[in-house]
C-alpha cells in the first residue's frame, strides 16, 4: 500500500497528475525486444557503378555545396569524372530508384558538373591539390617500378591507383598521345580534348611517366619490360575493327569505324563523300555516323552545298540496338537516317571505288545466346543503297600479336605463358594473368566495353599489384562484374530497393535534362553537344536524390522517437557527411523501448532492427 | 481597424491576435474557414505558429494537448460531429489542466444529416470540464477568443467559445479588429508552471489511485467556481482596454419585467427586437442573455431574475428524455433560492430552423397567457396539424 497523503491546505493539493520526481529513473530500455541500429546500406547507383563511385555520398556533398569534396570523392575511385560524366552509359541511372518517381537522377550530368567545376576552379590553381588532398593514401614510396602497356582508361586507372600508393609507374603508349579509346574512339563533340588532357595531366602530376610512340613488341620488347619492372599491367584494348567479310570491302571509299575515328582524332585528312553508309548499331557506329556528318557538313559548307547524307544500317531493330539511347536520339535529331533490319551483302564498286551497297532486309527470328532475337535475311529482299563512303563498325577485335611474339619466342611450340581465351587475355578475379607479375584489364581482358568498366578493371589490377608486390595473397577479390574500391566504404552490402523507401517523404519531381547546342549549329563542327548543368540545376537535381540506405541527417528518427532516446552526436558518423556540421545519431538504449518507429519512419532505410540478444534462442 | 467579416474569420483574427503558437485542426463544415484562414496566415508568415494537419478531430485535440503540455498557446476549432469525436480528449485536456482554447460552430447532430445550427453538440460536452461561452455577434466572437485565453490561462482549464452555424459563421458583419499592441497589453504571453521538457522529464497524466483521484477533481471544480470571478474580471478589463464588454450574463430591459425571456447566442438579437416592440406596446417584458454557460453563473442569474414572475427559456437544443438544457439550468439555479418563478421551457429552431420575431412573439404571448407551463417542454412550430 502506498502511504496516504493528507494535504495541510488546498494550496498543497496538486492540480494535475504529474510526477514530482524525474522519469529518468524509469529505464524503459529494459522493455526492448527489438533493437534499432543505424546501418548504412548500399544504394543501387553505388552498387552498379563499374568504377566504384560513391554516388550517393557525392550527391550529398553537392547538396551541401561542397563541390570540391564531392569531386575528390569521385577521384578517390575514378581519375576520369570529366570523361565519365560525359560518355559513360551510366548504369547507375538505369538502376536509380528515383526512376520510379519522376525519373532517374541525372547522375552523369552531375558528375560532369563537378569535373567542370573543378576545372574552372583549377584555373586558380586548385586542381594540383588533388594528389595532395588524398595524400592519406600515399602510404610509403615503393621502389618497385611498374610498367603499364596502353594508356587507355584501364591502363591510366591502374597507373593512377598505383601512383597514389607510391609506386613508380611508367606507361607505354604506341600512339603519339595518351588516352587510348577515350581519345581515338570518342569524338570531340562528346568529349572535348581539354577535358581528357586535364584528367591525364592530373595522373601525370602524381609522378606517372607516359612514354608515347612506344609500341611494345616494336620499340620495346616485353621481355625487356619483364626485366626492368616488377609488375606489368596490360591494358591495350581492342584495336581492330571486325571486317564485314563481304565482297568489295577493300575498295577505295571503305574505311572501318575505329580507323576512321582515330584518323579524325589524330587530325589526319579524311575524305567523306556525299552519301555515307555506316554499318552497325553500337556506339562506334553512331560516333562514326555523327562524325561523318560533321566532316561532310564542314566540307560541303565550303562548297556552299548541301550536307552529306548519312545512313546507319543495323541488322536488328531499335530495341536491340546496343548504342546509348541518348546518342541514338541525338543522331536522329541531327538528320541521320537509321535503317533497321537491314544488312549489307556486297560492296558495289566501279573502277575500284565504292558506288554503293547491296543490302538485304532482315527479320527477327529465334532468340540467340545474347538474349536477343537473331536477325535472318528475308529471301529476295535485296536492294541497292547508293554510297560513296562506307564505314563498317560492327565490332572490335584484339591485336595481341606482340604478346605471342614475346612470350612464346624463347621456346617455340609451348603453350603461351599468358593464357588467351576467345581472343581475350585470361585473367582471374584479381586481374592476374597466368604469368605471375603480369596483370591485365580493360577490353583486352573483360567483356564489358565501357570506360567505367575499364577504370574499375585497372583499379582492380592496381590493388592486386600492390598486394603482389608486398607479397600478399591475391584471393578475395569480388567477381569481375562487381566494382572494387580504393577506399572501401563501411556499409552493409544489402542493396536498397524502391519498396524499402518510405515514400511518404518523397514527391514526384521530374528529371531535368541538360541543355544542348542547337542541331543546326552543332552539326557544323566538333563543339561539345551537351552543355551540362548550371549550379542551380545541379543543386536541384542532387536534391531529388532519395539517398537510398544512406543517413543524411534528416532528423526524421529524432523527431519521431517517442522516448526522446535519439540524440545528435558530434562528427564521426556517417563518414561521408563528416566535417564541421557532420555527426550522426546516437540511440540511448537505456530508454529506447524498441518500438521500431525510427526504422519504420526512416525515409531511406538507413536504420535496421535486430532482435535483442537476450531474446535470441 | 473595422472590417466586414464573417464569424468564422472573426475567430481566425482572434486566434491570430492572441498569438496562438500551435494550431492543430481538421476541417468540418461550417467551421472550415476558421482554420483555412489560420493555415494561410501561418503559410504567409503573418502568424508565427505551427499549423498541424491531423487526420481527425480526436487527433486535433490530442495535438493541442501535446502542444499545451509543452507550454505552447494552443488553439483549434471544430463543429458538431467533430466535437463529438473529440469527446475523450476534451476530458483529457481539462483533467490535465491545459488552457487550450477552441471555437465550436454549433451544428445539429446527425442523423438526419444536418449542417445547420443547434446547440446540442456543445451542450452535450458540458460535463467535460471546459468553460463555455455562447456568442451573439461576430464582434463578440473575436473578443471572446481573446478573453478565453485570458481566462483559461488563469484558471488552467480549457475554454470553448461557441457560435451559431451560418447565422454567425458565414454571415458578414462589421467587426473592429483591435491593434496587436492593444491585444498584447491585454493578453500577455503564456508561461506554463509545469511543462513537458525533455531536459527535465516528468510523467504527466499517469495512474492515480482512488486515494487521491478525488482531490484532483475537487481542484478542478474549485477552479471552475473561481472561473466565474476570473471571467468577470477579464471582461471588465477588456472593457477598459477595448471599450466594450459583454458580461457573464446580460440584463436587457429587466426593470419591472413580469416576463423574462432567457436566451443565448444569436436568438438573443431577435428577442431584443421583440422585447423592444412589446415594451412599446406597454407589456412588462425583459430579456436575460446567458453568455457564460460553464461555469454556470447561478448567482448572476438569480440576481437578474429577482423581480421576474415568469421565466421563458428559449432552447435551440434538447436533452432527450428531459428537456431544453438552458431551461434545466435555470430551474436548477433557482430551486435553492428564495424566489422561484415558474420556468417555461420552450424548444424551437432545432436543426437550424429560423427563429423569427414572430416565433418569439408567440413564446412571449404564451407566457403572458399562462400562469404556469402546461408541460415540461413547450414545443414551438412543430409541423403537425392536430394535438
Amino acid at each position: 500500500m502506498t502511504e496516504e497523503i493528507v494535504f495541510k491546505t488546498e494550496a498543497d493539493m496538486p492540480y494535475l497528475p504529474m510526477s514530482l520526481g524525474t522519469t529518468l529513473v524509469n529505464k524503459t530500455g529494459s522493455w526492448r525486444y527489438i533493437r534499432p541500429l543505424y546501418v548504412d546500406k548500399t544504394p543501387l547507383c553505388n552498387h552498379h557503378c563499374p568504377a566504384g563511385t560513391d554516388v550517393v555520398g557525392c550527391l550529398a556533398l553537392i547538396r551541401e555545396g561542397k563541390y570540391k569534396e564531392a569531386w575528390e570523392l569521385i577521384k578517390q575511385e575514378n581519375p576520369f569524372p570529366g570523361v565519365c560524366g560525359r560518355i559513360c552509359p551510366h548504369p547507375c541511372e538505369s538502376e536509380c530508384n528515383r526512376g520510379e518517381l519522376g525519373g532517374a537522377i541525372a547522375i552523369h550530368t552531375l558528375e560532369r558538373f563537378l569535373a567542370d567545376w573543378a576545372a574552372r576552379n583549377g584555373e586558380r590553381g586548385m586542381s594540383n591539390e588533388v594528389p595532395v588532398t588524398h595524400s592519406s593514401l600515399l602510404v610509403t614510396h615503393h621502389s618497385s617500378p611498374v610498367a603499364i602497356i596502353g594508356s587507355g582508361p584501364a591502363g591510366l586507372s591502374c597507373a593512377y591507383h598505383l601512383a597514389r600508393r607510391g609506386y613508380a609507374v611508367t606507361v607505354f603508349e604506341s600512339l603519339p598521345t595518351a588516352g587510348g579509346m577515350m581519345r581515338m574512339g570518342i569524338p570531340e563533340y562528346r568529349l572535348p580534348r581539354e577535358v581528357l588532357d586535364r584528367e591525364i595531366a592530373d595522373i601525370e602530376a602524381l609522378g606517372v611517366e607516359i612514354k608515347t610512340n612506344m609500341r611494345v613488341g616494336d620499340n620495346v620488347k616485353l621481355s625487356d619490360l619483364l626485366e626492368d619492372y616488377q609488375a606489368i599491367f596490360i591494358g591495350v584494348g581492342l584495336q581492330k575493327s571486325r571486317k564485314l567479310n563481304i565482297t568489295g570491302e577493300d575498295a577505295e571509299g571503305v574505311i572501318h569505324g575505329l580507323e576512321f575515328l582515330k584518323k579524325v582524332s589524330l587530325g589526319e585528312e579524311v575524305q567523306v563523300g556525299r552519301k555515307v553508309a555506316v554499318v552497325g548499331g553500337g556506339n562506334t557506329a553512331i560516333d562514326a555516323a555523327r562524325t561523318a556528318l560533321r566532316l561532310g557538313s564542314a566540307e560541303n559548307l565550303t562548297r556552299n552545298d548541301t550536307k552529306s547524307e548519312v545512313t546507319i544500317l543495323y541488322r536488328r531493330s531499335r530495341a536491340e540496338m546496343p548504342a546509348i539511347a541518348e546518342e541514338i536520339e541525338e543522331a536522329l535529331a541531327e538528320g541521320i537516317e537509321i535503317r533497321y533490319l537491314t544488312t549489307p551483302v556486297e560492296v558495289l564498286t566501279a573502277s575500284g571505288r565504292v558506288t554503293g551497297l547491296k543490302c538485304v532486309k532482315m527479320e527477327l527470328g529465334v532468340t540467340d545466346e545474347s538474349g536477343r532475337r537473331r536477325p535472318v535475311p528475308i529471301e529476295g529482299s535485296e536492294y541497292t543503297l547508293e554510297a560513296d563512303t562506307i564505314i563498317p563498325a560492327i565490332a572490335q577485335e584484339e591485336d595481341i600479336a606482340f604478346l605471342e611474339a614475346e612470350i612464346q619466342e624463347p621456346e617455340s611450340g609451348e603453350q603461351p605463358l599468358i593464357g588467351v581465351r576467345r581472343g581475350r587475355i585470361f585473367i582471374d578475379e584479381a586481374g592476374a594473368t597466368t604469368l605471375p607479375g603480369i596483370f591485365a584489364g580493360g577490353d583486352i581482358a573483360t567483356p564489358f566495353g565501357t570506360v567505367a568498366h575499364a577504370v574499375g578493371s585497372g583499379k582492380r589490377a592496381a590493388l592486386a599489384i600492390d598486394r603482389h608486390l608486398r607479397g600478399e595473397e591475391l584471393a578475395g577479390f569480388p567477381p569481375p562484374d562487381e566494382a572494387v574500391h580504393a577506399v572501401p566504404k563501411d556499409v552493409d552490402p544489402t542493396v536498397v530497393r524502391f519498396e524499402d523507401l518510405n515514400l511518404a517523404y518523397f514527391e514526384e519531381v521530374e528529371r531535368p535534362e541538360q541543355s544542348q547546342m542547337p542541331v543546326e549549329e552543332r552539326v557544323r563542327g566538333f563543339k561539345e553537344v551537351n552543355l551540362g548543368f548550371s549550379e542551380e540545376e545541379a543543386q536541384a537535381e542532387a536534391g531529388r536524390c532519395f539517398s537510398c540506405g544512406t543517413c543524411n541527417l534528416c532528423d526524421t528518427c529524432l523527431i519521431f522517437c517517442p522516448d526522446v532516446a535519439i540524440a545528435r552526436t558530434p562528427p564521426l558518423f556517417p563518414p561521408t557527411f563528416g566535417g564541421d556540421e557532420g555527426g550522426g545519431y546516437e540511440i540511448n538504449y537505456d530508454y529506447c523501448k524498441g518500438c521500431g518507429i525510427c526504422a519504420e519512419e526512416c525515409p531511406r532505410y538507413a536504420i535496421s532492427t535486430e532482435e535483442e540478444l537476450k531474446w535470441k534462442k | 481597424m473595422e472590417k466586414v467579416i464573417m464569424g468564422n474569420h472573426a475567430v481566425s483574427y482572434g486566434a491570430m491576435l492572441a498569438r496562438a503558437q500551435v494550431i492543430a485542426a481538421y476541417p468540418i463544415t461550417p467551421q472550415t474557414q476558421i482554420v483555412e484562414m489560420l493555415s494561410e496566415l501561418c503559410a504567409e508568415g503573418l502568424l508565427d505558429a505551427k499549423f498541424i494537419k491531423v487526420e481527425s478531430e480526436h487527433s486535433a485535440m490530442a495535438a493541442c494537448i501535446g502542444a499545451s503540455s509543452a507550454g505552447a498557446r494552443a488553439f483549434t476549432a471544430t463543429s458538431g460531429h467533430g466535437l463529438a469525436l473529440m469527446h475523450e480528449m476534451l476530458h483529457w485536456a481539462a483533467g490535465a489542466r491545459l488552457p487550450i482554447v477552441m471555437a465550436n460552430v454549433n451544428r445539429a447532430m446527425g442523423p438526419g444529416w444536418s449542417i445547420w445550427t443547434e446547440q446540442t453538440d456543445s451542450l452535450a460536452q458540458r460535463d467535460t470540464g471546459w468553460l463555455q461561452f455562447y456568442c451573439e455577434s461576430n464582434q463578440e466572437v473575436l473578443d471572446s477568443v481573446l478573453q478565453a485565453f485570458k481566462i483559461a490561462e488563469q484558471v488552467l482549464l480549457p475554454t470553448m467559445l461557441v457560435l451559431d452555424a451560418f447565422v454567425l459563421s458565414h454571415t458578414q458583419e462589421p467587426v473592429d479588429i483591435p491593434d496587436q499592441e492593444l491585444v498584447d497589453s491585454y493578453l500577455p504571453p503564456y508561461h506554463a508552471q509545469y511543462k513537458l521538457d525533455t531536459r527535465d522529464p516528468h510523467a504527466f497524466g499517469a495512474l492515480v489511485m482512488p486515494s487521491h483521484y478525488m482531490e484532483l477533481r475537487y481542484k478542478m471544480q474549485k477552479a471552475m467556481e473561481g472561473a466565474v470571478e476570473v471571467a468577470r474580471q477579464a471582461d471588465e478589463e477588456f472593457r477598459e482596454v477595448f471599450g466594450r464588454g459583454y458580461g457573464l450574463v446580460e440584463k436587457y430591459r429587466l426593470e419591472g419585467a413580469e416576463v423574462v425571456l432567457v436566451t443565448s447566442a444569436t436568438i438573443t438579437s431577435t428577442a431584443r427586437v421583440v422585447v423592444d416592440e412589446l415594451r412599446e406596446e406597454g407589456h412588462r417584458i425583459g430579456l436575460l442573455k446567458v453568455r457564460m454557460f460553464r461555469p454556470f453563473p447561478a448567482e448572476d442569474v438569480r440576481a437578474a431574475l429577482a423581480g421576474a414572475s415568469k421565466v421563458a427559456v428559449i432552447d435551440r437544443n434538447i436533452s432527450f428524455g428531459h428537456g431544453g438544457i438552458f431551461a434545466e439550468e435555470m430551474k436548477s439555479a433557482l430551486y435553492n433560492g428564495s424566489h422561484r418563478p415558474p420556468v417555461f421551457g420552450f424548444i424551437i429552431g432545432l436543426g437550424g430552423r429560423d427563429v423569427t420575431p414572430a416565433s418569439i412573439q408567440g413564446i412571449a404571448d404564451y407566457t403572458f397567457e399562462h400562469d404556469a407551463p402546461e408541460a415540461e417542454i413547450i414545443w414551438r412550430e412543430v409541423k403537425v396539424t392536430s394535438g
